[in-house]
């Protein structure tokens, strides 16, 4: 009893961090599984998908760092200079164009993503998801989270994150948001691709919310990009080709 | 169960009040916990109630009060989350009247300890329905082989008393279920005190209607406490494996099976094979199912060297008992093997044994011809051979992270190898090709065992530095074989007079090797896109070759012209550096490596006679020089460019001062002048990949350019005890080069179902040699071209059409009237067709044409095999395949093939028409449709 009346008054002085004052940088760890992405695939038969986990299982992951930037009710997204595999160190990859921009007040993105070879420049409406809030708790970088669900029909994915209930923004990595709460965790389609707050970093920010500045690319409405997407998903499975080359996982 | 029927009810009645109901409705409340306090900052959302889809949320302010303004006026599921309580679900039926207010609404605080040890101490997730809480049970680590019991006293909210008894949250666990079910009656013990606890994945406890309630339907109100242990998802855990027996016509069989069993951490495989068509091992498919998660490794490599950083999947080819067939004779095949992987994400292990054997009869008619001067002379040899083989091998690997930044693999392969051979030649020499010089007839026989082993072990260690790295390998090879030849040989010749030479000799040779070898490679970053690599390589080895000649027509005395004990050591050293600098798809390096090569060697007719020569002593000194230049640019486009510089020291068998005749016609001397062979090496490669348009295309090239070229020069002479007799010796040679250059590409016509591929490549080659002093320069010229088109028009139906042309023109500097022009061209078709549910017809053609006009070669073979399968059982275990082989009974192997100063080209045959009846039991089940593609 004293316990609970000591988490009471704690939480009482410092009830989460207010949305309006946030700004500061959340760290994700991006976990890519291929032999996972390859079991949710739907075109190979149950026996290849098990002769690819036998023969790989163990050998399929690879893990990059993501940033999301937040300042107030404004948010960016992008890839991080920092790598994941140590052994990555002294090679260098090129980086796919891929910033996320979102001002939660005004419900506005601003979207520059490179996809199939082409970079498209997406300026539009925030559109919610329909997601499912599910009744399940769980701590990811220190903050207790709730469950919720999404199902992403255009890339077949099942979508499971985690988002915090003391961090009022309703932001996200990738092009994930509108929960009642920060999404600190993501999994796609049972590990495919975990994405997974590792570190939040609460300070000034300089100009990090900014696009650079030179940007080249297609402009175009989200309902455009994802006809795009659609018909790229659709093509690759009627070839029986892994979807996932070439588009944001 | 409730709950659903109410639903419905619930909304039929929303909706026949509807009618006077607003369409809006501000809904509003205060969320408080259990003693009244109001909870600030609370998160509460609108659900939608069937799926809980988030419609609207807010939070409460700080005294407690929430408010959702003028949304739709439905059902909703209203939903209270605070850190620390119980999240709270309330049914809100459709308001009738705006604003809804809910009053206060309460929630309940979970456990401290709950909160605080399962979420935040072993990071499990913690569930709730309604008032159960259920835990991720694997998340809470026990000693191997601690029972439920065990595992249970450690959960937070469960006390577990001396005797085995069990409460929750203050209250006794009166059932235990397993998935739901009772396990072994009624008393909760039988279950917690059995079951060993790392075959659980979750623990839930809640309450459930008492005894008596259950029996009687009535609810008496009354909750017991219950306890259900769901067991973990039996898919990491398994085993498959398939058995197959196939017969044919003509005494034709086939038998192969394998069997796999696995689980989270280990796997193990058996396999075994055997047959008489031609199959000399396993298919890509079995072998990686054989080997599983060892199929290949990465950061295998310990000779470091320019370029050792990044990553590199290695195949492990070594040994590799995979279908190796050259397509000549006819071969019976018996093999078979273990492996078992581990793997605990720290540490791998990895063994495996195989036995495989080849019975090789082959019969083989050749045709040479060689120029020498103005003249030329013809060889015809019809060669009949008898070879056994069979191998012993035992891999093992083990590699283990022994923290974040220290990686340890260590590896040893063994090979016991034994073979037999009967080796029955013929050869018919001709001069200008109508008249015989003299006959040949070998009969030799060989017996060989021979052992091998290899091994390494190579250490990594990562800096706290970022890109800071040392590696550090050391390995050690042993080699040794016992060769027993009896050779057997009458030479007939007829010009001058007819006289006939018969050569005896029993051989015994025996051949000890060993390497040491050990490499750094240290890896230190300038700046964040600069990084300076060195690496030093050493090496040590050395080699005994005792080989005892022996004449059994005279008391099994040593033939001393022949016989030759050598005793060679190398010593190796290099020292490299190089500078990389990557950077945004850019990686550059250029280097420099010293290398230093020491031979030395003694050459006597046996161990203990006295040296036949002054011993060499030989030392090479080399700078070479690397550059590599990579880049990605922007949309999937990649190039790359390389320099190198090759020196690779003469092998000791060309420094060997005594001449080697094994065959009079063939003799082979050594040089020990002989200096090493030096390349220049520049190569291109570019690719592009067009997602969008499922489209590929890249090509490259490679050149070499020869300082000097280790050249066989040859003097072929008529000696009258011998007849033609061709002597070779190696000779440094400059001017030698090549240059290919290859092409692919893949695009579709009409996407996903007509694909064309296209690959095609081109090779010239000018290559320097010596025949009786006057330099021969022959060159190459090649080109071939391949043409695929790729044909599904539906799911049940894949057509493949392809066609191949190639080239190649020889010519001489000496003797223009001999140059060739050798022509292989083939076309195929093939088919995939599911006619009817489980039933597959399989068919392809394949017609060659191999052609030679100075010869007036001219031959076509026709392949024509097809095969129908039919899947059984509601699972597709078993299949039965009725196959045809070669219908057409045309099958032949044929080889053409020119250089230097002859032409050769040989006939074998092969297993032609056959017939075969296949049954194949598949634990896993085939699948009933056709992929359109075996990768992945």
């Amino acid at each position: 009893m004293k316990n609970i009346l000591l988490i009471l008054t704690l939480l009482f002085f410092a009830p989460g961090i207010r949305a309006q004052e946030m700004e500061g940088a959340i760290r994700y760890l991006v976990t890519h599984n291929w032999t996972k992405k390859m079991a949710a695939v739907d075109y190979i038969s149950k026996q290849q998908r098990e002769r690819i986990s036998y023969m790989w299982g163990n050998r399929s992951e690879w893990k990059v760092y993501t940033v999301l930037y937040i300042k107030g009710s404004q948010t960016k997204y992008e890839d991080s200079e920092e790598r994941a595999e140590p052994d990555d160190e002294g090679y260098s990859w090129r980086k796919d164009v891929y910033y996320i921009k979102r001002d939660l007040e005004k419900n506005t993105i601003y979207d520059a993503i490179q996809m199939l070879g082409k970079t498209y420049i997406i300026e539009d409406t925030l559109a919610l998801p329909e997601w499912k809030v599910l009744n399940e708790l769980k701590e990811v970088a220190g903050h207790v989270c709730m469950k919720a669900s999404l199902e992403d029909t255009v890339k077949h994915q099942k979508i499971i994150a985690w988002f915090a209930l003391d961090i009022p923004l309703s932001a996200g990595p990738e092009r994930w948001c509108g929960l009642p709460g920060l999404i600190l965790e993501v999994d796609v389609n049972d590990g495919g691709m975990i994405v997974s707050a590792d570190k939040i970093d609460l300070k000034k920010l300089a100009n990090e919310l900014d696009m650079p500045k030179k940007l080249k690319g297609k402009k175009v409405k989200e309902a455009d990009y994802i006809a795009t997407l659609k018909k790229h998903m659709e093509e690759k499975r009627k070839a029986e080709e892994p979807p996932f080359w070439g588009i944001r996982y | 169960m409730k709950k659903c029927l109410w639903l419905p009810i619930l909304l039929f009645f929303s909706t026949l009040l509807s009618a006077q109901n607003p369409s809006k409705v501000t809904i509003r409340g205060i969320v408080a916990d259990t003693s009244g306090t109001v909870t600030p900052f609370a998160t509460v959302m609108l659900l939608v109630p069937k799926d809980s889809t988030l419609i609207n949320f807010t939070r409460t302010d700080d005294k407690g009060i929430f408010e959702f303004k003028n949304v739709k006026n439905t059902p909703y599921l209203l939903k209270i989350s605070y850190i620390g309580y119980l999240p709270l679900q309330q049914y809100l039926p459709e308001a009738p009247s705006s604003p809804n207010d809910l009053g206060t609404i309460g929630i309940k605080p979970i456990s401290t300890e709950l909160m605080e040890v399962v979420v935040k101490t072993a990071k499990a997730t913690l569930s709730i329905r309604g008032d159960t809480i259920e835990y991720d049970a694997s998340s809470f680590k026990v000693p191997p082989g601690s029972t439920v019991e065990d595992l249970l006293r450690r959960l937070p909210g469960i006390e577990v008393d001396a005797d085995g008894n069990i409460r929750a949250q203050g209250q006794d666990i009166k059932r235990v279920y397993v998935d739901g079910k009772t396990f072994f009656g009624s008393d909760p013990k039988a279950a917690t005190k059995n079951l060993g606890a790392e075959t659980l994945s979750k623990v839930q406890v809640y309450n459930e209607k008492s005894e008596q309630a259950k029996l009687t339907g009535v609810d008496d109100g009354k909750k017991e406490k219950a306890m259900n242990l769901e067991l973990k998802d039996e898919y990491k855990k398994g085993s498959f494996g398939k058995i197959t027996a196939a017969a044919g016509d003509q005494e034709r069989w086939a038998g192969r099976g394998n069997y796999n069993r696995f689980n989270e951490k280990e796997q193990l495989s058996f396999i075994g094979y055997g047959n008489n068509i031609n199959q000399t091992g396993v298919n890509w498919e079995d072998y990686g199912e054989f080997k599983g998660q060892n199929t290949f490794n990465d950061f295998d490599n310990g000779d470091f060297g320019f370029n050792g950083g990044g990553r590199y999947y290695y195949f492990n080819s070594d040994n590799e008992p995979l279908n190796n067939f050259d397509g000549r004779g006819f071969t019976e095949n018996y093999g078979g093997g273990a492996n078992y992987n581990f793997d605990n994400k720290k540490a791998k292990f990895n063994a495996s044994y195989f036995y495989n054997e080849t019975t090789l009869n082959l019969d083989q008619y050749s045709n040479r011809q060689t120029f020498v001067g103005d003249n030329s002379f013809f060889n015809t040899d019809t060669t009949n051979k008898v070879d056994f083989r069979g191998n012993h091998t035992l891999n093992t690997r083990f590699e283990k992270d022994l923290d974040s930044n220290n990686v340890l693999i260590v590896k040893a392969n063994t090979r016991f190898s034994k073979s037999n051979t009967d080796n029955s030649q013929s050869q018919l020499f001709t001069e200008d090709g109508i008249t015989p010089t003299n006959t040949l007839n070998i009969n030799n026989s060989g017996k060989l065992n021979s052992f091998r082993l290899t091994s390494a072990a190579i250490f990594r260690h990562r800096f706290l530095k970022k890109g800071r790295s040392i590696a550090a390998s050391v390995a050690y090879n042993n080699n040794g074989s016992d060769n027993a030849e009896d050779l057997f040989s009458i030479n007939r010749f007829f010009k001058a007079t007819t006289f006939t030479e018969q050569i005896r000799q029993m051989n015994d040779n025996q051949n000890d090797s060993w390497q040491f070898k050990s490499s750094l490679l240290y890896t230190e970053p300038l700046s964040k896109k600069w990084f300076w690599e060195t690496f030093y390589n050493f090496s040590k080895s050395n080699n005994q070759v005792d080989r005892q000649v022996a004449d059994p027509e005279n008391n099994g005395s040593r033939i001393d012209s022949l016989s030759i004990y050598y005793n060679n050591d190398i010593l190796y050293n290099r020292l490299g550096s190089s500078l990389r600098y990557s950077n945004e798809g850019m990686n550059v390096s250029a280097g420099v490596a010293a290398q230093q090569l020491n031979l030395t060697g003694e050459y006597a007719r046996d161990r203990q006679a006295p040296l036949l020569t002054d011993p060499i002593d030989r030392t090479f000194l080399n700078l070479t020089p690397n550059v590599d230049f990579n880049y990605e640019f922007v949309n999937n486009m990649w190039l790359s460019l390389n320099y190198g510089y090759g020196v690779n020291e003469p092998q000791f068998n060309d420094l060997q001062p005594i001449p080697n005749v094994n065959n009079p016609a063939y003799r082979t001397e050594g040089n020990p002048n002989l200096g090493p062979e030096r390349s220049h090496r520049v190569g291109m490669n570019f690719n592009y990949w067009n997602a969008a348009s499922l489209s590929s295309i890249g090509f490259g090239s490679d050149f070499n350019y020869y300082d000097s070229q280790i050249s066989y020069s040859q003097t072929i002479e008529v000696i009258d005890t011998v007849g033609i007799r061709t002597t070779t010796r190696p000779e440094n040679v400059s001017g030698g080069r090549s240059f290919n250059t290859y092409m692919w590409s893949n695009f579709p016509i009409v996407k996903t179902k007509l694909t064309l591929s296209l690959n095609g490549d081109i090779n010239v080659g000018k290559s320097p040699a010596f025949v009786n002093g006057v330099e021969n320069e022959t060159d190459n010229k090649g080109f071939g071209l391949n043409a695929r088109f790729n044909f599904t028009p539906g799911q049940k139906l894949i057509v493949g059409l392809s066609g191949r042309v190639s080239f190649e023109n020889i010519s001489y500097s000496i003797q223009e009237e001999q140059n060739q022009k050798i022509q292989n061209h083939s076309a195929d078709a093939s088919v995939k067709w599911q006619f009817a549910s489980k039933f597959f017809f399989e068919s392809s053609f394949n017609y060659a044409i191999y052609r030679n006009d100075r010869f007036d070669f001219d031959r076509d073979v026709p392949i024509w095999n097809a095969s129908v399968r039919r899947l059984f059982g509601k699972q597709n275990r078993i299949e039965a395949r009725i196959a045809a082989f070669d219908l057409l009974n045309r099958r032949i192997n044929i080889s053409q093939y020119g250089s230097q100063n002859f032409v050769s080209r040989s006939i074998a045959p092969t297993l032609a028409r056959y017939f075969m009846l296949s049954v194949t039991y598949n634990m896993r089940g085939y699948e009933n449709k056709i992929s359109k593609n075996n990768w992945w």
